[in-house]
């Protein structure tokens, strides 16, 4: 398959299934509510470090919201569900409580799987703290020094979907890197996804494991390095020189192959060689996303199962 | 099925009639002549509902009643789904102990609207009486979750003793949110003396000015995101008569009852 003359690669992202709650940060502006959000998603790029991968997933509108301010909506995903409520409590409370003038809510509020946020997060209130019950749901009032700062009690908790993926391979890192913004900006706010990395592009796609050091747990993916061609099995084509990644973490299956079928098809432009992705033979998650049947038109769900099958 | 049932009053009540089995829930399961033999108490003596209005429609949970109600007390008790409209006004203790679904009067409420009220919503579009989400006689907290909107006026001690919810008033008489251990009152307009007293951790909102209370200290001017989120609501809900400079607002919070606990506030919005 080629669209625009890119080739489009005969095989599959390799995803697994995570857990993520949908944060909303309401602020007295646009500008607040984002400098908290940028904040409560920074260093939260991959599981392998930061415990958490996180991004904002889109800006609200006044009327988006639950207190009709303008706001973020930000989407953390982790590993387990254990690790979940520990993630957002400490980044709420470094990043949403501290920052002016915010208020901080539940994104997935239909969820019957709800994680304790406000509720541990009260006791900054050092016994000052008080609750409202509104329209049957609790929120916590935490006086602060500016005034107040509100919080929902209970965050809704999803299934997610994290690590779908796929590869810009081009002639240059210019036109790699040119390839690499247009896919973002056409995934921009996308709804139930997110891409966690710096600008959504990763430069440094990793491999499970070292070949050399014991103790690393990820490392450079030594088969689509452009500089280690002659002394690695490597998987780069002729012409190519430079390799950029973008990675997606989502809510669900169909979020994620609608967001990689629009990247993709923004990627295809001039310098760029072909599109691949990155999987591990089927061995690492059960979620597959095939890049031709994708860009066929085919973004359904495929629960737990090889998207082919 | 009936898509609603209406009860409509054969003649106007000469005295009191206590009507608890009139409750949408309760009518769902029901006959139109299982309905119609429902009893009212006039005093200690039966009557059947029948006798006292016209039945029409069955199996249904919303409910319909027309006439001059005034004198028909304690519809509603312990409702728990289901709609209940009143075209006209109606008696005394209008759904006392209600635990959910929805009652709509086009006209005025007699005392003790919803009384005890745990889930739920009344709207009155006239005025209620006294106590409106207070407490039965005896008890120590009044209303526990649920909305009371009383468009016009609500008499003395609304919200009395109220654990939760939240009661939005056109105007108030004297006392209101006396002794409230939670909760919301809300008041559009003109509110009686001794707004708060024995509060705990209640909040009064107050849209149209009040008199605070001695027990209770100025602390701050500010703009509370609970209120916010509370009037917004309530405006998208029941239409209520907020617009948007009380949502952005500042707003003057006094602490208080000082004699209790002092975590209740009276929160009093400010003209730009």
């Amino acid at each position: 398959m080629e669209i625009r003359g890119v080739l489009i690669d005969d095989t599959f992202a390799e995803a697994f299934g995570m857990r993520g709650a949908r944060i909303i940060i309401t602020a007295k502006n646009a500008k607040w509510a984002r400098e908290s959000a940028n904040k409560l998603t920074g260093f939260a790029t991959s599981v392998i470090a930061c415990k958490c991968e996180a991004a904002i997933e889109r800006e609200l509108a006044p009327d988006e919201t639950p207190d009709g301010r303008p706001g973020m909506s930000v989407l953390l995903f982790t590993m387990d569900s254990d690790s979940l409520p520990k993630r957002v409590v400490e980044r709420i409370g470094q990043t949403v409580l501290t920052c002016p003038t915010t208020a901080c809510f539940d994104g997935l509020p239909d969820s019957p799987d709800r994680i304790a946020v406000g509720k541990p997060l009260r006791t900054f209130g050092d016994g000052f703290q008080g609750s409202k019950v509104i329209d049957g749901v609790r929120y916590w009032r935490l006086p602060v020094m500016e005034g107040e700062f509100l919080i929902q009690e209970t965050f809704g908790k999803a299934a997610g979907v994290g690590g779908g993926n796929f590869l810009i391979l081009a002639e240059s890192a210019d036109a790699a890197l040119d390839a690499a913004e247009a896919a973002v900006d056409a995934m921009a706010g996308m709804p139930g996804v997110i891409l966690p990395f710096p600008g959504g592009i990763v430069r440094s796609g990793s491999k499970v494991g070292s070949k050399r050091y014991k103790s690393m747990i990820a490392s450079t993916n030594d088969a689509f390095a452009p500089t280690l061609r002659a002394i690695t099995k490597t998987e780069l084509p002729g012409g190519v020189n430079s390799v950029l990644e973008i990675v997606l973490d989502g809510l669900d299956f169909r979020s994620i192959a609608k967001a990689m079928q629009v990247g993709i098809d923004a990627a295809c432009r001039t310098g760029v060689h072909s599109i691949t992705a990155g999987n591990y033979g089927g061995k690492l998650g059960p979620y597959h996303f095939h890049l031709r049947k994708i860009m066929s038109g085919d973004v359904e769900d495929a629960p737990k199962q090889d998207a082919s099958k | 099925m009936s898509d609603r049932i209406t009860l409509t009053l054969r003649a106007s009540l000469a005295h009191p009639l206590s009507a608890g089995a009139i409750a949408p829930d309760h009518f769902a399961g029901l006959t139109a002549q299982e309905i119609a033999a429902l009893e009212l108490w006039d005093g200690r003596t039966s009557v059947a509902l029948g006798d006292v209005f016209t039945v029409d429609g069955e199996h249904s949970s919303n409910v319909l009643l027309e006439g001059d109600l005034a004198q028909l007390h304690d519809v509603g008790t312990t409702m728990a789904a289901g709609s209940l409209e009143i075209k006209g006004s109606i008696g005394n203790a209008l759904g006392a102990r209600m635990r959910g679904g929805a009652i709509a009067v086009q006209g005025s409420a007699g005392h003790d609207v919803g009384t005890a009220m745990a889930g739920g919503s009344i709207v009155i579009e006239g005025n209620a009486g006294d106590r409106a989400g207070g407490a039965l006689a005896g008890a120590s907290k009044g209303m526990t979750a649920g909305d009371i909107v009383v468009r016009g006026s609500a008499g003395r001690e609304a919200g009395a003793r109220m654990r939760r919810g939240t009661l939005f008033c056109g105007s108030v008489g004297d006392c209101a949110g006396l002794g409230m251990i939670a909760g919301n009152v809300i008041v559009a307009g003109a509110i009686g003396d001794g707004a708060g007293i024995g509060n705990k951790r209640g909040s009064i909102v107050a849209l149209g000015g009040v008199r605070v209370p001695q027990t209770y200290a100025y602390v701050c001017t500010y703009r509370p995101p609970h209120v916010l989120l509370m009037l917004r609501s309530l405006r998208a809900r029941y239409n209520v008569g907020v617009d948007d400079a009380h949502l952005h607002g500042l707003y003057k919070r006094y602490s208080g009852d000082l004699a209790e606990i002092g975590k209740g506030e009276i929160l009093e919005w400010q003209t730009a």
